[in-house]
């Protein structure tokens, strides 16, 4: 089976006040199949942008160059920003961190997730789509989905949020999902239940999801393979069931700096940046 | 150091806190743990006198905070928040924001102290004190902000979620951080956090809290053992 995406050498450049410019992103080349994979590192690490380049949602003022980019099979370089808008929503998704900042405050969100399915196919009617986003907002297990269709993103609390963010976005069943830190404004509860919902989702529809976090311990329980970025570059790519053989310094020191329930109460350990780790 | 009793805060009929009492010893790191929307936060901020209707009594430092003047309480307990994005004000250099409430309570030589503190939290030398916050890291600003709360050489911390805004490797310096200064000045502290392994880490007590009420409260051996009465503190402790 051919990789659902292919990236090869992305660079992301921001420019600077100087007139010159400054890498964000810097030669990241990737695949993914139908799998979980996560993207791990510290804020400005650049795994954001590499998602958003994939989706095509960066702003002008960014510079991309990229050797080859591909979604099952199109060519993502060449193709048309029409195509590329036709591909956003349909099949590929994205779903935010903060479910406040990303659903439209002033319509009720059954409104907003039939406006999602109607973008996507005009012929589906209104009491068709009208079901189908009942129908998607009970398989994301909001209990009475009838009548939180009728409600207001500020009415629902952050879990809720989030699942119909998620709901919207499964809505069009799409074949790539990019998660960027979808379970970060969460309490650790409602984490574990969103997580479930996206592994069955995943499993279930085949989808290939890209999970951006900064929690390794997340990822690694989460995700099928990881990828860690530290300064625009990949530094490592694990099997996550095999993170904690991890080799990278840095990754290792990720992992050592989490505090634990039944841990050492000496000081704990800190990173101890080494500029090598930014070069190739 | 810290006596709350038969607190109960209401937001226009909305309870948000329901007969809530505990006890912080002086020295002691205290934990609150629980979801949103559970009353951690409010309870801090009724203590820091930040809420206005309330119930019950409040003892910081043996001041009744409804009859310590506001001044008077600020020098005894200092709050630090969630989100050093927005606590620091966008327009004022570090220094100043330092320095703020040492001028408010008309201290002597706060340029000095200023200087002091910010070596203190490893934010030393002129470089940092004339920055805006917009030119700090997200951990760097932390660190101010837990500089301008020891300002006025408080006893008691309240801290909001001090590190969950931050990447897990910036949340271990701040810890560290956190503890430093504890033992050297100290300090109590009462941590409001989601993540049992940071209040396991910091806290030799902690108190579970879910829908407006405390759930239980346990030493930090007690949940290390496992020695556990509630079936929702489990939940916690499993998700964690």
């Amino acid at each position: 089976m051919s990789n659902l995406v292919e990236i090869e050498n992305l660079h992301v450049a921001f420019r600077n006040d100087e007139g010159g410019y400054n890498d964000a992103v810097r030669g990241v080349s990737l695949t993914l199949g139908r799998e979980k994979l996560g993207i791990v590192g510290e804020s400005g690490s650049g795994k954001s942008l590499t998602g958003r380049s994939l989706l095509g949602v960066l702003p002008p003022y960014a510079k991309v160059s990229v050797d080859r980019m591909s979604f099952d099979g199109i060519d993502l370089k060449a193709a048309s920003p029409r195509l590329r808008r036709s591909l956003r929503g349909g099949r590929m998704g994205m779903i935010l961190q903060d479910p406040k900042f990303s659903l439209n405050p002033v319509m009720t969100v059954g409104k907003q997730i039939v406006e999602a399915i109607r973008i996507g196919d005009r012929k589906v009617g209104h009491r068709e789509a009208r079901a189908r986003a009942i129908a998607v907002l009970e398989s994301v297990h909001i209990r009475d989905p009838e009548s939180v269709f009728n409600l207001y993103p500020h009415e629902l609390s952050g879990g809720m949020g989030q699942r119909v963010m998620i709901g919207m976005m499964v809505v069009r069943e799409p074949d790539l999902l990019i998660a960027d830190e979808p379970t970060s404004a969460l309490d650790v509860t409602v984490r574990t239940q969103v997580l479930s919902i996206l592994d069955e989702l995943v499993s279930r529809r085949g989808m290939g999801l890209i999970f951006i976090s900064h929690d390794l311990n997340l990822v690694s329980k989460f995700c099928d393979r990881v990828i860690v970025m530290y300064a625009g570059r990949i530094v490592e790519t694990i099997e996550a069931s095999r993170l904690s053989e991890a080799q990278h310094p840095y990754t290792r020191g990720l992992l050592s700096c989490l505090p634990h329930i039944d841990g050492s109460l000496e000081p704990l350990p800190v990173l101890n940046r080494q500029a090598s780790w930014a070069e190739a | 150091m810290l006596e709350v009793h038969d607190l109960n805060v209401d937001f226009s009929g909305k309870i948000a806190v329901r007969n809530t009492g505990l006890t912080v010893r002086s020295g002691e790191s205290f934990g609150l743990v629980g979801e949103s929307g559970s009353g951690k936060s409010t309870l801090l901020r009724t203590v820091m006198g930040l809420n206005g209707s309330w119930s019950g009594t409040i003892k910081v430092d043996g001041l009744d905070i409804r009859k310590t003047p506001r001044k008077q309480l600020a020098r005894v307990v200092q709050m630090v928040f969630q989100d050093p994005y927005s606590s620091l004000h966008p327009r004022y250099v570090i220094g100043q924001q330092v320095a703020e409430p040492m001028r408010i309570n008309g201290l002597p030589n706060p340029e000095r102290r200023t200087a002091e503190l910010l070596e203190l939290v490893g934010l030393g030398g002129p470089k940092f004190q004339f920055r805006f916050p917009h030119e700090l890291s997200g951990g760097q600003r932390q660190r101010v902000a837990i500089a301008r709360a020891l300002a006025l050489s408080p006893k008691l911390l309240l801290l909001d979620e001090p590190t969950s805004a931050l990447d897990v490797s910036i949340q271990a310096e701040i810890l560290n951080l956190l503890n430093r200064l504890r033992k050297e000045l100290g300090l109590t502290f009462v941590i409001v956090s989601h993540d049992l392994a940071v209040i396991s880490y910091m806290c030799e007590r902690l108190m579970v809290m879910r829908n407006a009420q405390p759930v239980e409260t346990l030493t930090r051996d007690q949940l290390r053992a496992g020695e556990i009465a509630n079936d929702y503190t489990r939940t916690l402790i499993a998700a964690a």
